[in-house]
């Protein structure tokens, strides 16, 4: 195999390639366990961040006009390019790994792509970040991936992400799905444009459930999950819990989030639930630990396509929580101009196809669930061109205006007074006592 | 009644050979020979200092601050001790928990690794390198992914539970993962070596003619041990106790990995704070809480059952 023989069409790049690059499990998992070992690292970095100023991270006083570089400058000969594990396409070549569509993009531009997958949770990514963004110093990035929520509103806030030119992503403009622009998180795409996103509702195991999953009250339900066998996303579960309660958790505040830390504790009680997972979830219902979990569409949408296990992904009666994950440029980026034209690089239907057809998350490009479907007529391995046919018609992949009327990208926690307030209603939940 | 003697023997015998020759007679030492101890001492400060030290004094200041990162102020240092107050009274029982299950696994591994280095040291003739080897070699893996095997060795339908539940010898819901078992488990797993060390350090040093010296005096082969080679291991075994339990108490891997809501350790709480919310004030806090929480116990414990003489064995044979 030679690199030209890598692109879209070969069918090398399936299955076959899945089988010979490593076993997925979930993304968000995999190389979570080792960043625990280096924690103790990033977390000394950190302390001495802030206890070396007193007006420490996030001391950026009354917000300011973001920064934006100059996007029409020459880019540079490389970037450096921080995302999650299993999160973009893979082939393997030669024994060596290699991203497809960063080739590609290689190929075009002359820019060569680092690309790290390096983020194995938002918090603790940027946590190692925070530090050098906090004293004006390159964190080394020049693309990194993060979820909007928490994290995604600090960098915007102490403005240690660059703001974006409106008038330079024409692939973004021309391809970009409704719900993917002007988010209410990010209005204008100011800051971010979506790599991925996907849904976070109940992922279960047919043949550890008695019955049907329909709505969220089942998880508390011990006929319906058993006992000790639910895993539950601390990071999900409040959102998810207000959606399922009919609150809209955009407006909400403390009262219904009262309502919501209520309801979860119901559900501890219950005996349903086995753990709560910051992620890893994943791992236990493959095992068969898990009989159902609050979980990410992608994850167990993987298992159930390309590893054939008896997993569903519903979403609930009441709905689910959309996430985007975006694409962002730190300050102080080396390579600014190259990164943002790799961003708009992927709104481009062929590349972004690839990347669908290997992650199976919401694409922020509709046109390639047709491409998908195409691929897959033209493709001769039949259980492959299954695959491909389950991932073009998987509703949870192309969500219809039905399904993203149930949908809410959840509560933004704007100030610190808001993070408090949050946290303590839900900590004591998920901690015990 | 010969043991005591047999002891103070032995005591005296290790003071002199403590105690430094006296070098070159009367001749004063120059200026450069009498800043040589200095020197081989710098590194060692240095590293203290940086490595230690100035992080130490670093959560300390931090653990005073409020604020966050959505603060308009960010972190500010405001003499803050309600991070102290408040988490005592919100994580008390997390502290009681951790050490709870740290002083079980400690007691456990004491349990099983003594056998372990005794045999090694007695009876292991010319293979004594090779099996202390071999009980350190799965330590070679690293520590998260030593763990997480568990999960698959103990799953609830894994290797052992799995074949045990078809046979109809378990009920259905039997569990180990996911309870105060498993995370006690976990950590008498995971700390063993540090616990077998020093064990197996003092263990070796004992003097293979004293069991025979017991023996001749009609000692039986349990009163050889008990008088004998029991007294003299005491070092290592106060070694093994504070160098499992110590590390053990603010562990958070396990508990993340093998346990359940109801088994968070106060290093999953100190964790979560720091990493998840960046509440680092109040993980810092908690962190000194832990750490001086360590320290008195530490210094009961050689009160009680230390010597001095013994603490400075221990740290020698941990050597």
């Amino acid at each position: 195999m030679t690199d030209e023989q890598l692109p879209r069409t070969s069918e090398f790049t399936g299955s076959l390639m899945r089988g010979m690059t490593s076993r997925r499990t979930s993304r968000r998992n995999v190389m979570k366990y080792m960043g625990m070992s280096v924690g103790a690292l990033s977390m000394s970095s950190i302390l001495a961040a802030c206890g070396g100023d007193d007006s420490g991270p996030g001391g950026s006083g009354e917000p300011t006009a973001g920064t934006m570089p100059d996007y029409s400058a020459e880019p540079g000969s490389s970037l450096n390019f921080a995302n999650w594990p299993l999160y973009i396409d893979k082939a393997r070549v030669d024994g060596e790994t290699v991203y497809p569509s960063l080739v590609e993009f290689t190929d075009e531009t002359g820019i060569a792509v680092n690309y790290e997958d390096v983020i194995n949770d938002n918090a603790a990514f940027v946590a190692t970040l925070t530090p050098l963004l906090s004293s004006d110093q390159s964190t080394g990035w020049d693309i990194i991936v993060v979820t909007n929520g928490r994290e995604f509103e600090t960098l915007k806030q102490n403005q240690w992400v660059y703001d974006l030119d409106p008038a330079k992503r024409p692939n973004f403009d021309a391809n970009a799905a409704t719900w993917a622009k002007d988010p209410a998180f990010d209005p204008g795409n100011k800051h971010g444009m979506c790599w991925q996103s996907g849904l976070s509702a109940i992922g279960y195991n047919t043949e550890m459930v008695n019955g049907e999953i329909t709505k969220l009250d089942d998880l508390m339900n011990p006929d319906i999950v058993g006992n000790n066998l639910v895993g539950v996303l601390k990071s999900e579960i409040p959102d998810v819990a207000m959606i399922n309660l009919g609150i809209d958790p955009k407006t909400s505040m403390e009262p219904e989030w009262q309502e919501a830390a209520d309801w979860i504790q119901m559900l501890k009680d219950s005996g349903t639930v086995r753990q709560f997972y910051d992620q890893g979830y994943v791992d236990d219902l493959v095992a068969g630990n898990l009989s159902a979990s609050i979980a990410w569409s992608g994850d167990v949408l993987y298992y159930a396509i390309w590893e054939d296990y008896p997993f569903e992904f519903v979403v609930p009666e009441g709905g689910a929580m959309l996430w985007i994950d975006n694409m962002l440029i730190p300050v102080n980026a080396e390579n600014p101009a190259g990164a943002y034209q790799m961003m708009d690089f992927y709104y481009r239907p062929e590349i972004a196809q690839l990347v669908t057809e290997w992650v199976l998350y919401m694409s922020p490009v509709p046109a390639v669930q047709e491409l998908i479907a195409a691929h897959a007529d033209e493709v001769k391995d039949e259980a492959y061109a299954e695959d491909l046919r389950l991932t073009a018609e998987s509703p949870l992949l192309w969500p219809d205006d039905e399904l993203l009327g149930r949908v809410s990208l959840g509560r933004n926690l704007v100030t610190q007074e808001e993070r408090d307030a949050w946290d303590a209603i839900f900590l004591p939940v998920f901690e015990g006592s | 009644m010969s043991d005591p003697g047999v002891a103070t023997d032995l005591a005296e015998a290790t003071e002199a050979l403590r105690t430094p020759p006296q070098r070159g007679g009367g001749r004063t030492l120059g200026r450069r020979q009498r800043s040589v101890p200095y020197a081989l001492l710098a590194p060692g400060g240095v590293y203290l200092l940086i490595g230690f030290l100035i992080p130490l004094a670093i959560v300390v200041y931090t653990s005073l601050q409020s604020g966050g990162l959505l603060d308009p102020n960010g972190f500010q240092f405001t003499w803050n001790w309600s991070n102290y107050t408040d988490s005592l009274t919100t994580y008390g029982s997390f502290y009681v928990r951790s050490v709870q299950y740290s002083g079980i696994a400690t007691l456990a591994a004491i349990m099983l690794g003594y056998p372990m280095a005794y045999w090694i040291a007695f009876y292991g003739g010319r293979w004594k390198s090779t099996l202390f080897f071999l009980i350190l070699l799965p330590f070679f893996v690293s520590f998260v992914i030593r763990t997480v095997q568990w999960k698959f060795i103990l799953g609830d339908n894994g290797l052992i539970f799995g074949p045990l539940k078809d046979l109809g010898w378990l009920p259905d819901d039997f569990r180990v993962l996911a309870t105060p078992l498993a995370v006690i488990w976990g950590i008498t797993y995971n700390f063993l070596p540090f616990t077998v060390l020093p064990l197996y350090v003092a263990l070796e040093r004992i003097d293979k003619r004293l069991v025979e010296a017991a023996k001749d005096l009609y000692a039986s082969k349990f009163e050889a041990f008990r008088k004998v080679v029991l007294p003299l291991s005491f070092p290592g075994v106060f070694a093994a106790v504070i160098l499992t339990f110590v590390p053990a108490t603010g562990d958070y891997v396990n508990s993340e990995v093998l346990g359940s809501p109801d088994t968070q350790m106060i290093g999953n709480v100190i964790q979560d704070k720091f990493l998840e919310q960046s509440n680092y004030p109040d993980a810092a806090a908690m962190s000194v809480i832990l750490m001086l929480g360590m320290l008195v116990l530490a210094l009961i414990y050689a009160k009680v059952l230390g010597t001095e003489d013994e603490t400075l064995a221990a740290g020698a044979s941990g050597g």
